[in-house]
């Protein structure tokens, strides 16, 4: 009977968040999703079209280039910003003058809104006459300034400014992960002789596990979903080299208006290549997902 | 101990701002708003007591230069019309078109919109524009030209014209001075020689000859390659009106011209990432010799981006030197009625007002924009503002029709990032342009099958005969 | 105190041997939090530097330091956004997005991390997939004909339920910490004769403070950034607009520029909230002792 009880509670606990997720979360996704067979503009009438919308997704380089363009941008940002983030907290983790200031330094960047800052990193990279080619060329560093937006460099420029973003945000998860673990632990440690990287190895990481494990996975879907700062600073160029597959997705429902015509949003085809998009995260994100279970069942 | 932590500090501070919240205005369903006390936004509080037997009216428009202008005489309209009309003007800006789907999709649409030359035609199509035509005097049907699919679409006429916008090659008088050039580029060859001698001439003081605004490369070769093209004959957005097939080999010389700019090191480094904003503060700086941009450019020279440098705008270049079309005025609409709009009749009055004389003579003026309209082009004054002389419509301006570039779906790359990448990497461009009409004319076939594009051949079309 | 136990340490080296600790490490560490930091910290001094020139200053680009102060910029910003009205109501949002996720991603994450019961994985699977697809463009239409079914289209509470229901994201992270909580003190509480909804309430809530203050912060954020919904919602009620929408105008101009001195001093100042809201949270995450922890 208590567990019967205890189950009725469960659904009772779960109704609210189950109910949102469901009237505002699936189903709104399942209404656009099911567009994948049709070809729809948005208004009038929406046409059945089988699979084509599969079809022209198979065909589709420039959507399988966003996709490829998406893991490089993905992989870079998380390989920066992870163990940077985690270095950070664990030093900040412990006491000493100024760490409050460093820590709201750090967590800065997140708050300010990208779309504005995108602005700003316009000044700093630009080729012609950016800040950052200034200083160094000044320190002579180089001796011809870099086009950092450039065909080249822009992907480069939009991991590092992504990087920027986000590791303030990862910092204070981990930061929040370890007031989890209780300090006596160090304590006996450090009695024990062991030093910084033993304690961060045997202590500190095995401790932070199921909030680093879950963090990972996080920063691993929203680095693949990311694409606000992109669109605004080089909106997938130049030449598609910054081109993301969710600021793709985008496009095809919010398309750019040019001069002399604005295009019909493609619902149908946004859908399937949407689809598409979820599936790869989904497949990436379970992938991790298994992976973590067997190094954990490892240790 | 357990007790002593209690319920979250946090939680805790957070219920206590939304208590705050809360009180300060309607916490139950329907609106969220908190009447709080700050004076600004009262006064434009919409709703709050009005007197009865007003009609209220809501005008949306995405423009912001003429804003204060027409803040100015839509108030005079409140005070002054009979009627009891009250116009409330709301500028949208980035997402004006999205805006509107949304508010046509949930019956919150505006009584009057701003319609432009791209949009005009989606909104009638998707039935959200209500015809004018029994409004109509002769008085103004004799008045405002009727232009087919930029205000009069399948017959039914949906708006009038104000202004149009003209594009024109836009140069820095200084540099040419100064590199030695009397003439204007007047062929493709000339424009790549100058943006070599300009570059020479400024380059020690970072003077670029040429630069375009590719971040977006829509925006950047609708506004250069376009215009050169149709002064060579040729349709400015890849469609052929002769045949009613897109044909993209119109663009292949001025593709690569701009390429041989780029390879000479004429062009403005950094390019490929530069908007039209930061491109016009360079070139109000001084650092760009030439670039091709449309009517609006005096206007943000004057409010804007001061320019520190002599500068003056002048017919695009064409192919080989012969203008063999004109180049496109854009425009011929202005505001629209909402077929959603409860109060047509009262939404007409204020049309009316909107465009009389006056309002249309002080809008060019103004230099808000060049008049569209002969009669008030006739009277009114030329715009007091630098540089837009080169930009008055001549007879070389005209209005070309509208292709079907917005109902097709072309797969893959764009026609504008194929021609980037050219431009910087090279290729094989007649393939190219091979590929890129293939693409368009399936699209296009595509959508005249699903009845969502007409394309009729018209053998006698004359890029220099269009109005 | 316990920090004892931890050598103070300082970001340079300037003053007093440390008691413990190889020095060169220390002095390794201290500049390499100092290097981050300033790199950190560059792009907001730009960012700052910038909302005091002219508009023609910063499109020029090339400068750091503005040649004239422009403080009027704060002011036109101030009233072009109309401010005072707009920041109310992003508060009003936020504050209760915030309220609203963390009660309901807390329930969900302890029922899930705590109970037993079937369809768990399935609900697992379901928040998780909604991370998957939701970015704005795909789902913002049908969410916006569910709210006008439900006739809150032109309210904020139409914008609040829909950032809330986005609570995926804060539900695993509640979820993650739960799991490294131990479940002694939810046994020892069963046995004192706590209900479940009790040691939700005096155990597993209090617990989870770490957890909850960096959630709110984030979903703080979040909200009072969020642009597409609240404009979506407010179309026809200028007076209900956010501060992120109100930037917004001062944005684009179809036939002129950009005006980036108002849009970068209004950013700046709508910043500050979040810097309190940043204030409120570090205290309350940061200031967990591990007396606490032992219960």
């Amino acid at each position: 009977m208590i567990k019967l009880r205890r189950i009725g509670f469960s659904y009772a606990f779960l109704a609210p968040s189950l109910l949102l997720t469901v009237v505002l979360g699936i189903y709104p996704i399942g209404w656009a999703i099911r567009y994948m067979f049709f070809d729809y503009k948005g208004y009038g009438e929406a046409k059945f079209v089988g699979l084509d919308n599969f079809e022209r997704l198979y065909r589709d380089g420039p959507f399988w280039h966003s996709v490829a363009n998406t893991f490089v941008y993905a992989g870079g940002k998380l390989i920066l910003t992870i163990p940077l983030s985690l270095v950070l907290a664990v030093v900040l983790n412990r006491a000493f003058r100024g760490r409050s200031a460093l820590r709201a330094i750090y967590f800065m960047p997140t708050i300010i809104s990208s779309s504005v800052m995108a602005v700003v990193f316009y000044i700093l990279f630009n080729s012609y006459n950016g800040i950052l080619n200034q200083y160094l060329l000044k320190l002579g560093l180089i001796s011809v300034p870099i086009p950092w937006l450039g065909p080249k460099h822009a992907m480069l420029t939009t991991i590092l400014i992504a990087a920027w973003g986000a590791v303030g945000n990862y910092m204070l998860l981990f930061l929040a992960g370890l007031q989890n673990i209780p300090r006596d632990v160090y304590e006996s440690s450090s009695l024990d002789g062991a030093n910084r990287w033993q304690q961060f190895r045997y202590l500190t990481l095995p401790m932070l596990g199921p909030v680093l494990q879950i963090v990972v996975m996080l920063a691993i879907i929203n680095a693949l979903k990311g694409y606000e700062s992109i669109m605004v600073l080089t909106d997938g160029g130049p030449i598609g080299k910054t081109e993301v597959m969710y600021l793709y997705v985008y496009k095809l429902f919010f398309p750019t208006p040019s001069a002399s015509y604005v295009p019909d949003q493609q619902f149908g085809y946004g859908s399937a290549v949407g689809f598409a998009t979820a599936v790869i995260v989904g497949v990436v994100t379970l992938g991790y997902h298994l992976l973590s279970r067997r190094l954990n069942r490892l240790q | 101990m357990i007790k002593q932590v209690g319920t979250a500090a946090l939680v805790g501070a957070l219920t206590v701002a939304v208590a705050a919240c809360g009180s300060g205005g309607g916490n139950g369903g329907g609106s969220a708003a908190s009447p709080t006390g700050s004076s600004e936004a009262a006064s434009s509080a919409p709703a709050s007591a009005k007197p009865a037997g007003k009609i209220k009216l809501s005008y949306w428009t995405g423009d912001r230069h003429d804003q204060d202008y027409i803040k100015e005489i839509v108030q005079k309209f409140n005070d002054t019309n009979p009627d009891g009309i009250e116009v409330e003007m709301v500028v949208k800006t980035d997402d004006f078109n999205q805006a509107i789907d949304l508010a046509f999709s949930s019956g919150q649409a505006p009584d009057l919109i701003r319609v432009k030359e791209n949009t005009i035609q989606p909104w009638a199509k998707k039935g959200y524009l209500e015809p004018i035509d029994s409004y109509l005097t002769d008085e103004f049907k004799r008045k405002f030209p009727a232009i087919p699919d930029f205000n009069v679409i399948d017959g039914k006429t949906y708006s009038l014209p104000n202004y149009g916008s003209t594009i024109r090659l836009v140069y820095n008088k200084d540099l040419f001075k100064k590199a030695g050039i009397a003439e204007l580029p007047k062929t493709l060859a000339e424009m790549v020689e100058d943006a070599k001698k300009l570059t020479a001439a400024g380059k020690a003081d970072g003077a670029y000859g040429f630069a375009q605004n590719f971040k977006s490369t829509q925006s950047a070769l609708f506004r250069s390659a376009r215009v050169i093209a149709e002064a060579s004959g040729y349709g400015g957005l890849g469609y052929d009106f002769k045949t009613a097939r897109y044909d993209w080999n119109g663009y292949k010389e001025i593709i690569q011209a701009f390429k041989q700019m780029v390879d000479d090191g004429s062009t403005m480094p950094g390019m490929e990432s530069l908007d039209i904003d930061p491109l016009r503060a360079q070139f109000a700086e001084g650092k760009i010799g030439m670039y091709l941009s449309f009517s609006s450019e005096p206007g943000v020279y004057k409010d804007q981006f001061p320019a520190k440098i002599d500068w003056a705008a002048a017919p695009a270049p064409t192919i080989d030197g012969t203008v063999k079309g004109k180049t496109s005025l854009l425009g011929g609409q202005w505001l629209a009625i909402s077929a959603q709009s409860k109060n047509k009749d009262a939404a007409w009055k204020f049309m009316q007002y909107m465009y009389g004389d006056d309002i249309l003579k002080t809008y060019q003026e103004k230099g808000f924009g060049l008049s569209m309209v002969p009669e008030i082009a006739k009277i009114a004054g030329k715009p007091n503002i630098v540089g837009i002389d080169g930009f008055l419509p001549t007879e070389n301006d005209g209005t070309w029709p509208l292709e079907p570039t917005s109902a097709i779906k072309v797969e893959g790359e764009l026609a504008t990032d194929v021609f980037f990448k050219y431009m910087l990497s090279g290729g094989d461009l007649d393939a190219m342009i091979q590929d890129l009409n293939k693409r368009y004319n399936d699209a296009l076939d595509k959508a005249i099958a699903a009845g969502e594009a007409k394309a009729e051949p018209d053998p006698g079309f004359d890029p220099m005969k269009i109005r | 105190m316990k920090s004892e136990a931890w050598p103070s340490m300082r970001t340079r080296n300037s003053s007093g041997r440390p008691a413990a600790g190889p020095w060169p490490g220390r002095l390794l560490l201290g500049l390499f939090l100092l290097v981050t930091a300033v790199l950190i910290l560059f792009p907001l001094v730009a960012a700052f530097l910038g909302s005091f020139m002219t508009n023609a200053e910063i499109a020029a680009g090339g400068k750091l330091v503005p040649s004239v102060w422009q403080f009027a910029n704060y002011k036109e910003a101030w009233v072009q956004a109309n401010f005072s009205r707009f920041a109310w109501n992003s508060l009003f949002v936020s504050a209760a997005t915030t309220v609203g996720t963390l009660i309901v991603a807390s329930m969900a994450a302890y029922v899930v991390e705590r109970m037993k019961f079937p369809g768990k994985a399935l609900f697992v699977g379901l928040q998780a997939s909604t991370m998957f697809v939701a970015i704005g463009a795909v789902v913002l239409r049908p969410q916006f004909q569910l709210m006008v079914d439900l006739n809150l289209n032109t309210s904020l509470w139409g914008v609040i339920l829909i950032l809330i229901s986005s609570h995926a994201y804060i539900f695993f992270i509640l979820l993650s910490f739960l799991q490294g909580i131990s479940r002694e003190l939810d046994e020892a509480a069963r046995i004192d004769g706590c209900s479940s909804a009790g040691i939700y309430w005096r155990i597993v809530l209090p617990l989870l403070r770490p957890a909850l203050g960096v959630g709110a912060l984030f979903t703080f954020c979040g909200a009072w950034n969020e642009y597409l919904r609240p404009l979506v919602f407010t179309l026809n009620n200028p007076n209900l607009q956010t501060l992120t929408v109100g930037l917004s105008y001062l944005r684009y101009g179809s036939s002129a520029a950009v005006q980036t001195h108002y849009l970068l001093a209004g950013a700046c100042l709508s910043i500050l909230p979040l810097l309190a809201a940043y204030l409120v949270a570090n205290k309350s995450f940061m200031q967990m002792t591990a007396g606490s922890l032992k219960g």
